[in-house]
């Protein structure tokens, strides 16, 4: 019934240094994709992740759409599994250090800096930091932080068993994780900004056919209440502006998610979201510089996109040594 | 059946091939209302067995009140990492799922003696005079729990003055409500000031600050 799960630490196994063909920055689907790629074929790796490796994906209690995986697997599973491929061929990963800044030297060579002041040297690096969770920005969101107010329902789930549960955002997200917190929850509330909701059928049918679900669509949060711990949340009927305090325990929050891409802003060119633009080999702006995964321009937020960005931005790194070799 | 199977006992291995000082695991459990004291000693004395620098020492928090005082401990289960001296690192609840490489971090840290931060939190840490204590509570299922966890065991490390105790909050109901924790990381200080999510160091050293006031 327990599963224990290891993952490695800066200063247990401090990285080997010098200078690296390729380093990653972001320990999620894309990144790990490159590292399997690039160690793979011989190359020096090294993976900067701030966390623990695994990205979003290892934040989903379900993934039902990664090929291989009929019955489904859980996201952190899924992403061990990546992990364990990648450092099997050498990738070197490095966990809990933010990288702070990218600073590239001269073909061939970039510096990346990380939080806690170590300097890394890659012959290449790519950026894989996916994105981050948007704030829906109203009263009581961040007073409730922690308090009943969450923006991952498998970390904070067990919190609410036998309890109420508004889910804010009925997108593929906003449903997944919703279904998850189902099993546990007294009640489900979603509420959703638009009309209709975008998610995959599949989760919607599934959504309606528990007893224990709301859905309501073409409601704006207009703001958490609470005393100690949330009470509630006051949602306004777009349509009539009628205005509804909805009695909760909980509210969890997928309305969507911004790019990671302010610390290299200035050597990549985004789009209007922030979101890095690169090409189809996933090259950016910048000489040496990549993109790939949910951080990178145009991109459906998948796994299988992330994996497949990883894929060729590893392939053409390999070309571009042999090139700088020669 | 063992708990953890060949490939982590492998891997832990290799991690903890090279410790300096000994550590001992010191494992208290409870006769009542403990779900899974049987596992946390099982899991403590697996983990022993990946080194010999390890031991695991297993006592009733009733039956051994000298050892529990001498710790200030006085909730069960829980495990204290003692390394060539106490520095404070306690683990409360069973460390399963990412809570795992927790553990692993605090038996790192007890051994080495030596906290992964930088100067000027280290700096202020030295200087502390009154007793600091750091519950960081934690979900086993939350990828970003081990980070919190972890620098509050370099923080304990790197001063005599602070007690880092990591809670797993479904096993402490009680001391989690006490606090109104629905969310996690997060951690208490001096049970007073709280601090959401993983804060990096200079957030937490201004909330020791603030609490220290
Ligand atoms: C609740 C939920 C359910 C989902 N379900 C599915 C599904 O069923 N199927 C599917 O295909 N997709 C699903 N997704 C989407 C999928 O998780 C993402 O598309 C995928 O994780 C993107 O991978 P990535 O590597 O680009 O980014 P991420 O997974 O976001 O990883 C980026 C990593 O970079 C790290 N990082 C960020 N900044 C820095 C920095 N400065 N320095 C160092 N490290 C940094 C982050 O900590 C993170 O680990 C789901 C997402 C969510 C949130």
């Amino acid at each position: 019934m327990f599963d224990f799960t290891l993952t490695e630490e800066s200063s247990a196994t401090a990285p080997s240094g010098g200078l690296y063909d390729v380093i990653i920055i972001g320990g999620g689907p894309a990144g790990m994709t490159t590292a399997i790629y690039a160690s793979r074929d011989g190359m020096k790796v090294l993976v900067l992740e701030r966390e623990s490796t695994g990205g979003l994906a290892a934040t989903t209690e379900r993934i039902e759409n990664y090929p291989g995986f009929p019955d489904g697997v859980s996201g952190m599973e899924l992403m061990e599994r990546f992990r364990k491929q990648a450092e099997r061929f050498g990738s070197e990963i490095v966990e809990f250090d933010e990288v702070a800044s990218v600073e590239p030297v001269e073909k061939g060579l970039i510096k990346v800096h990380t939080a806690e002041g170590h300097v890394y040297e890659g012959k290449t690096v790519v950026v894989s930091t996916g994105s981050r969770p948007k704030k829906l920005g109203i009263p009581g969101e961040d007073e409730f932080y922690g308090r009943g107010v969450s923006y991952c329902a498998t970390c904070d789930g067990p919190f609410f068993k036998n309890k109420n549960v508004v889910i804010v955002g009925a997108g593929n997200s906003g449903l997944q994780e919703g279904l998850q917190v189902l099993e546990y929850a007294k009640s489900v509330t979603f509420i959703e900004f638009l009309p209709y909701t975008r998610a995959e059928q599949i989760l919607q049918d599934r959504v309606k056919a528990s007893p224990k679900t709301t859905l309501l669509f073409n409601h704006r949060v207009a703001a958490i209440q609470g005393q100690q711990t949330v009470t509630g949340v006051v949602a306004v009927d777009r349509e009539s502006g009628e205005e509804k305090l909805i009695p909760t325990d909980g509210v969890f929050i997928y309305v969507g998610y911004s790019p990671i891409s302010q610390f290299v802003t200035d050597l990549v060119e985004t789009n209007r979201w922030g979101y890095i633009v690169s090409d189809a080999r996933m090259r950016t702006k910048t000489l040496g510089l990549y993109a790939v995964g949910d951080v990178r321009a145009d991109n459906p937020a998948q796994l299988t996109v992330s994996v497949g960005n990883g894929t060729i931005a590893a392939l053409d790194i390999r070309d571009f040594i042999r090139e700088l070799n020669s | 059946m063992a708990l953890l199977n060949n490939e982590i006992v492998q891997q832990v291995q290799q991690r903890l091939a090279d410790l300096p000082d000994p550590v001992k695991l010191m494992v208290f459990t409870s006769p009542d209302h403990c779900d899974y004291c049987k596992e946390i000693v099982q899991l403590a004395e697996e983990v022993a067995a990946t080194s010999d620098k390890l031991t695991a020492e297993v006592y009733d928090i009733r039956q051994a009140p000298e050892q529990a005082q001498a710790l200030n401990i006085t909730m069960a289960p829980v495990i204290a990492m003692v390394g060539a001296k106490d520095y404070g690192l306690r683990y409360y609840g069973i460390p399963s799922g990412h809570e795992f490489s927790t553990l692993l971090a605090g038996i790192e840290r007890a051994s080495y003696g030596k906290p992964d931060l930088d100067e000027q939190t280290k700096t202020y840490l030295a200087s502390l005079s009154q007793p600091v204590t750091l519950q960081v509570f934690v979900t086993p299922t939350c990828p970003y729990c081990p980070r919190g966890a972890i620098l509050a065991y370099d923080m304990a490390v790197a001063s005599d003055k602070v007690v880092a105790e990591v809670v797993e909050s479904m096993e402490f109901q009680d001391l989690a409500m006490q606090f109104n924790v629905m969310g996690v990381p997060l951690t208490v200080i001096n049970g007073k000031e709280r601090i959401e999510g993983a804060a990096p160091p200079p957030m937490v050293v201004d909330a020791i600050k603030k609490v220290l006031a």
